[in-house]
Formats: C-alpha cells, structure tokens, sequence
C-alpha cells in the first residue's frame, strides 16, 4: 500500500515533465519531498540531482542546459537567497533557462518567523532581477501552470518561476 | 609552473574536451592559451565553474569536461566536492589554478596560502584527487578516467589577454562546437 500523492505534487511532476524537462536538480524541502517521491516512482526518466545548496543547483542546472537539456531547479524560497548571484550573472546574462520550482515559506500559514523576511521578498526580488514568476492557486491547475512556465523559461531562454504557496502545499 | 603554462600544457592535451574556465584569471588565461570553440568563459557567478562542469558532464557523457577553476572559487562552492563525490561522473576533471591569493582582486592570500588542502577535501568528499607541481605531472594527471580534482599548484601570471565579453556568443559558440543541442 502507497501513501496518497497529494494531488498538486502529480501535477508538479506532470508539468516538470510536460515541459520536456528530464533533468531536475534540487534541494529538499519538506512538501517538495512529496514531488520528489512522485518523480522517483512514476517518471524513472527523470534524473534527479541533489544539490548541497541552491545557488550550486543553479550552476548544475546551467551546465545541464549548456549540454543540451532542460533543466528544472527545485527549491525552498528561503534558498531564493542563496541563488541570486548565480541568476544575475551566469544564468541571465548567458540567457540559461531553467524552470524554478519554489516552494513557498512564510506565506499564509507561516510558523516560523525565521521564514518571514525572504517569504515576503521573493517577489519583489523576482521582479528585481525580471524572472517571470507565476504562482500555483490550487492542485487542479498545477500542472498547467507549471508547464506553462517551463515553457516560457526554454522558449525565451531565461529562467522562469513558478511558486507553490503553502495553502497549496500543505493545506493551510 | 605558472599558471597561463598550466593552461597551455592542459590546452595541448585536451583534445576536443569541453573546459568551463572560473571567471577572471583562469578565464583571461585559457582565452590567451587557446581560444577554443569548446571553451566555456564565465564572467560572473564565482564558485560555480565546478558546478557547470558537473551538470554538462551529466548531460553529456560522450564528452570530457575539464573545469579550470581557482583555489579562492572552490572554497566558495566546497559543497560542489560532495555532490561530485556523490554522483562520481567518470568524464570531469576540475583542474584548480592554485596559487594560494586571490590575483583576480589583487593578490590577497587565500587560506591555501596558510595550509588549506583542497586536495585532500577533495578525498575526504570521496573524489579522487592529486597535487601537481610541473606540467608533466599535470598533463598525466589529467589523462584520467573518471571524476578527479588536480591541485596545480602554480605562480601567479599577469594576463596579457580577455574573453570577450560577449555572454551570448560564449555561450553559442561553445554549444555549436559540442554539436546536436539547441541554444
């Protein structure tokens, strides 16, 4: 017997994969490790990488990309920090696309108020270094959106962002 | 050994490799080695050269990468050791410039200076590793089937020579050269 795979995890799986990405690099985060269960059980097409931190998957995800792939990066938004220096000067200015995957802390939900601060950044710091984001509303439309925003990353070649708000994730 | 004859000696050997050259220095001096189609210059993101060398040594196991990276970038990226310790793929070698300073920014010592080893942290992370001090040591260590860090050890040289810095074009010229992807 299988645990039940929440259904906005099928459709982060399925998009990733509608998108054409094979290559998903990723640092864990709690919800995400419902994704990555899913992707090891159902796509065993997809490699998975797993990263000490973000901005190191960020320089995986570029390399991936300079061979030919399309990368996927996985990510708590408290590791948006971490990743701004590889976005603003390798994947920006070569035009890297990647598709970034982010999990929302210190949305509605919150507890700790450690993950306030950069939860209410990411936007604003999206918006900052212009990474289109878009955000998941609810499980049924996950996998279009985040197809949808692969997409946008590998057809204009930059990195794009589709972020997976707590409500959405664990139900807040 | 300096270290534009590091670049050189590895230059000579490298064949149809892919290199990821670190921004500054180790760039400047590949760029003034051998301006090759299959060199990958970065401008920015230090630290990651090990990193990218990583992902496109996945992506393309029919190629040889060779990461030219330097002791003060490694040490930004340590982690990059235990992931390639992790995965192990048998086409990277990161050849790091050791020159013990950070010449790029004007020669400030880098803890390699005062005994950091980045050789053995690099076996510590399960990689194989060596330190070299010639270019003959360095061209043989660098003949090498599967995932390897080479320490060269080298003296600083003043570059003579930059990449340009045409992000765009690096980036088209080197995935043309490594052929059947799309940019």
């Amino acid at each position: 017997m299988t645990n039940p795979v929440p259904r906005w995890a099928a459709g982060v799986c399925q998009g990733v994969h509608g998108a054409g990405s094979r290559d998903v690099v990723y640092v864990p985060d709690n919800p995400l490790s419902h994704v990555l269960g899913q992707l090891r059980e159902r796509l065993p097409d997809v490699r998975l990488v797993l990263a000490t931190r973000e901005e190191e998957a960020f320089g995986i995800a570029a390399g991936l990309f300079l061979g030919g792939k399309r990368p996927t990066v996985l990510l708590q938004s408290s590791g948006l920090g971490n990743s701004l220096n590889a976005l603003t000067s390798l994947l920006i200015p070569y035009r890297i696309p990647v598709l970034v995957v982010v999990s929302m802390r210190g949305d509605l939900g919150e507890w700790n108020a450690a993950q306030m601060p950069m939860g209410r950044a990411v936007r604003s710091i999206l918006e900052a270094i212009e990474i289109p984001h878009v955000t998941v509303e609810s499980a049924e439309t996950t996998a279009e959106v985040v197809r949808v925003a692969g997409l946008r990353a590998f057809e204009t070649r930059l990195p794009a962002a589709c972020l997976l708000p707590r409500r959405l994730t664990t139900g807040a | 050994m300096t270290r534009l004859e590091a670049t050189r000696a590895i230059c000579t050997v490298a064949g149809d490799a892919a290199i990821i050259a670190s921004l500054g220095h180790p760039a400047y001096d590949l760029f003034a080695a051998d301006d090759r189609p299959r060199n990958f210059y970065t401008w920015g993101s230090m630290g990651l050269a090990s990193s990218i060398g990583l992902g496109l040594a996945l992506a393309r196991p029919d190629v040889r990468v060779f990461v030219l990276d330097g002791d003060g970038s490694l040490l930004m990226n340590l982690g990059s050791l235990a992931t390639i310790g992790l995965l192990h793929p048998p086409n990277l070698v990161v050849i790091v410039m050791d020159n013990e300073e950070y010449a790029t920014t004007g020669g400030q010592p880098t803890p390699t200076a005062y005994g950091a080893d980045l050789d053995a942290a690099a076996r510590a992370m399960r990689v194989d590793a060596t330190t070299v001090r010639t270019e003959a040591e360095l061209t043989a260590a660098v003949a090498h089937q599967g995932s390897r860090v080479v320490v060269a050890k080298v003296t600083e040289s003043v570059p003579t020579a930059k990449p340009p810095l045409d992000y765009v074009g690096i980036r088209d010229r080197f995935m043309t050269a490594l052929g059947g992807v799309r940019g």
